[in-house]
């Protein structure tokens, strides 16, 4: 090897490493959000969601870190990346760090038991969001619960969906049964539906992944076997955008209503582009809010509910046409 | 020593690493034993009669709950008669300002420690309580130490690398004969998926204590199997170990997802945690079984005819065949030794997590190698070091940990993590697979004999 290369390799190690130096520091300061209004910074908070990459969570994340900003605290805001494990050890590190409080969004509702029992017996209070800690011997370590009901969410999806088919025929359901929040969803619209005896027959319930091309290849599948179905209600929007993808290429766009859930950007254009018929709308910024609104309830010693449900509500075409969020692509 | 760093050159930048975030972390502790307490008492000596109202709060589980009920023990038997301990969140530090106030008593001070100090309970005191707006507040001195050399962030690091750091052993090896095992992921779930299925139906939560060893030695010998079916087809059919290692792992995959139908297998019985988070004699298990199976490895590799066959194959097939090396044997046999690892590794990860998930371990596989190659084991076969990798793992996990403290955004994580890896393997290219050592200008000829010596 000359030695030419060896300085020059050298020279960029150097680069490197003076790069990240100040990456390193100035990063606390970036998450913290909004500084003007922050006091000063008394502490931080540990935040890790199953998937930063999906908008909602990064848009939760965000108004953690500006709500908390607020009341003086820092979010470090870390992405579980859909793993377990990935999840469990920055659980860790956030205890080893002694955090002052871990705002959880389990990758998995039963493993992620393990690190809210580390979290408390090192005196740290845990609150989760959007998806509850099912672990029996955790569940009741973390000090307060904030999602959306997703149970009454699925109501609303049955009672659009037996208003939009004038409560005749045949349905299916495109469920995602790996996820807590949309089983709650699935059972809500049941509910729904026995409730007013509904004369509306649920002839399959498939996995359709939650995402777009999933929901599009169960959807293609069912119109294979049910052609004569009048309606689809998808757990949440990617997988009812599959599904609809699926009916306009079969031609049955105008015969079958589709109900989805979320409200995300993409689903409130598809149901001003009447797409979709409803998607029964949830809040990612007060849930955001309602967490950090918990801590510091926790922290002025009032009493905190261990569950705070946030109802979600329709959201039809009408809904859909003023909507500045839409056309501004927000949840 | 020179010979040292020339060997283990990565070692400095693990300290190096260290260092750095020793100096970036260091932040304000509260102190909590003897002296502090010994502190606080004289403070309240001070400034107290015997007869005021003290609260002396500590928060649950903390250290200044122990800080608060020694305190609050050694002022009563000093003669203070109204002092009362509160220990746990704030509501609790709430309801006893509470009760203090339809007592109608007053409130002369609040001695405590740590965390309590950021309850916003004390803050608002004037405004809930207007009457104890006077109360004296005593706390400790601060120090300052950094977040990342503590006991339990240090055991952190060790506990996030210790499934890819057993798996890493099979995977030198692996890669030492110039192949690549793409399969480890997924034997991770797999493993964790066996396992946990047996302790399932061999009582569930009340299964015996046996039926855990059981249950991870199916997952491990189902890995194993699957290993050897891969190391044949690699070395009798002469399929690119990068090909059929990557049908493996589909395979693998696919089925942690078809037994468990997707979901996570969570009836087990406690004893499951004890490999993962347990310890013996004091010293936690995954460290233990860290440093039993890298001796073993290093020994394995160093000092027996089978580990040095290893070498020659990877070195030069040709020459070691003729040399009369049973080339594909050896093959087969670091395959099974890495889906053995790797199934290893699933069963600690499954202790860990308590749980047997079928998305477990989606990507270890490239951490893995990863941690091989930054520990300075050659992609093209032939060379390499165990405890190398121990240091490339460990190297992985420090930065990770490190970026974690830090609070860096996870995007940037993964930009920061992936140069990180590009650097060491463009090390690995520009040195020849020589170690860091390859930038050290004394150890160039022990060096090429060293290595000489490896693929003979």
């Amino acid at each position: 090897m000359s030695k030419a290369k060896v300085v020059s390799l050298a020279a960029t190690g150097a680069i490197v490493f003076l790069l990240l130096l100040p990456s390193c520091s100035e990063q606390p300061s970036d998450s913290g959000g909004a500084e003007t209004a922050a006091p000063e910074v008394k502490g931080k908070i540990g935040v890790t969601c199953m998937d930063l990459t999906n908008p909602f969570f990064k848009l939760i994340s965000n108004v953690m870190a500006k709500e908390a900003a607020k009341v003086g605290y820092e979010i470090i805001s870390l992405d579980g990346n859909n793993d377990p494990a990935k999840q469990n050890s920055q659980l860790s590190d956030f205890v080893a760090q002694g955090v002052d409080a871990i705002f959880l969004n389990p990758v998995d509702s039963k493993s992620a038991g393990e690190g809210v029992k580390k979290a408390h017996e090192a005196g740290i209070p845990v609150f989760t969001f959007d998806v509850q800690v099912t672990d029996p011997d955790a569940r009741d370590l973390v000090v307060s619960h904030i999602g959306s009901d997703n149970f009454q969410g699925g109501r609303l999806a049955g009672e659009s969906m037996m208003k939009a088919t004038g409560d005749q025929g045949k349905i299916a359901i495109i469920s995602y049964p790996e996820v807590t929040s949309c089983i709650l969803r699935v059972d809500g619209f049941k509910d729904y539906l026995k409730e007013k005896n509904s004369k509306l027959d649920i002839v399959t319930e498939l996995s359709g992944r939650g995402n777009r091309n999933d929901g599009y290849t169960v959807a293609t599948d069912i119109l294979q076997a049910h052609p004569d179905i009048v309606g689809i209600f998808a757990i949440n929007d990617p997988s009812g955008l599959g599904a609809y993808a699926a009916v306009q290429k079969a031609g049955k766009a105008d015969r079958i209503t589709i109900v989805a859930f979320d409200a995300s950007p993409a689903g409130k254009q598809a149901v001003f582009e009447k797409k979709l018929h409803d998607s029964p709308q949830q809040f990612p910024r007060k849930m955001a809010k309602g967490t950090v609104e918990a801590f510091v309830r926790h922290l002025e010693g009032e009493a905190v509910e261990k569950k705070i449900f946030i109802p979600c509500s329709h959201y039809y075409y009408d809904t859909a046409v003023d909507d500045e969020s839409r056309v501004a692509e927000q949840w | 020593m020179t010979r040292l760093f020339a060997d283990y050159g990565m070692v400095l930048v693990l300290i190096g690493l260290c260092a750095l975030f020793s100096v970036l972390t260091i932040k304000e502790h509260m102190p909590s034993g003897t002296e502090a307490a010994e502190a606080l008492l004289e403070q309240v000596h001070a400034e107290c009669s015997r007869t005021d109202v003290i609260l002396v709060v500590g928060a649950e589980n903390t250290d200044s709950a122990l800080l608060a009920e020694r305190l609050g023990r050694e002022l009563r038997e000093a003669g203070y008669a109204n002092v009362r301990t509160v220990v746990g969140s704030p509501r609790d530090m709430r309801l006893a300002l509470d009760d203090l106030q339809a007592q109608g008593r007053q409130l002369a001070a609040v001695a405590t420690a740590g965390d309590v100090l950021k309850w916003r309970v004390l803050d608002r005191i004037s405004e809930t309580h207007p009457a104890f707006a006077g109360y004296k507040r005593m706390a400790p001195e601060p120090y300052y130490w950094p977040g990342f050399l503590t006991g339990s962030n240090l055991l952190a690091i060790v506990d996030r690398i210790v499934v890819i750091a057993v798996i890493a052993i099979g995977m030198t090896m692996v890669i030492i004969t110039a192949g690549i095992d793409l399969s480890v992921g997924s034997l991770i779930a797999l493993s964790a998926v066996i396992g946990t299925l047996v302790m399932k139906h061999l009582g569930g939560l009340e299964a015996p204590v046996w039926a855990v060893p059981v249950g991870f030695l199916a997952g491990t010998l189902a890995c194993g199997a699957v290993g050897a079916l891969g190391g044949v087809v690699v070395a009798q059919f002469k399929v690119p170990p990068f090909i059929a290692t990557l049908g493996i792992m589909l395979m693998a995959r696919g089925m942690a997802f078809l037994i468990t139908g997707g979901f996570s297998i969570y009836q087990v019985p406690d004893a499951l945690a004890w490999l993962g988070q347990g310890r013996s004699l004091g010293i936690p298990n995954t460290v233990l079984l860290l440093g039993v199976l890298y001796v073993a490895a290093h020994v394995f590799m160093s000092y027996t005819p089978l580990g040095r066959y290893i070498y020659a194959v990877g070195g030069n097939t040709q020459a070691a065949r003729l040399s009369g090396v049973p080339v594909k044997a050896v093959i087969v046999f670091v395959y099974v030794v890495s889906a053995l690892a790797a199934g290893l590794g699933g069963s600690i990860q499954a202790s860990q997590l308590k749980t047997g998930t079928p998305n477990m371990g989606v990507m270890f596989e490239l951490y893995v190698i990863a941690a091989v190659v930054v520990g300075g084991t050659s992609l093209a076969g032939g060379s390499g070091r165990i405890l190398g990798t121990l240091i490339g793992a460990f190297i992985i996990s420090v930065i990770q940990n490190g970026m974690n403290l830090l609070g860096m955004e996870s995007y940037t994580q993964q930009v920061v993590l992936g140069g990180v890896i590009l650097g060491a393997v463009l090390l690995d290219k520009v040195r020849g697979g020589k170690g860091i050592g390859a930038f050290l200008p004394a150890r160039t000829g022990s060096s090429q004999e060293r290595t000489q010596h490896e693929q003979g």
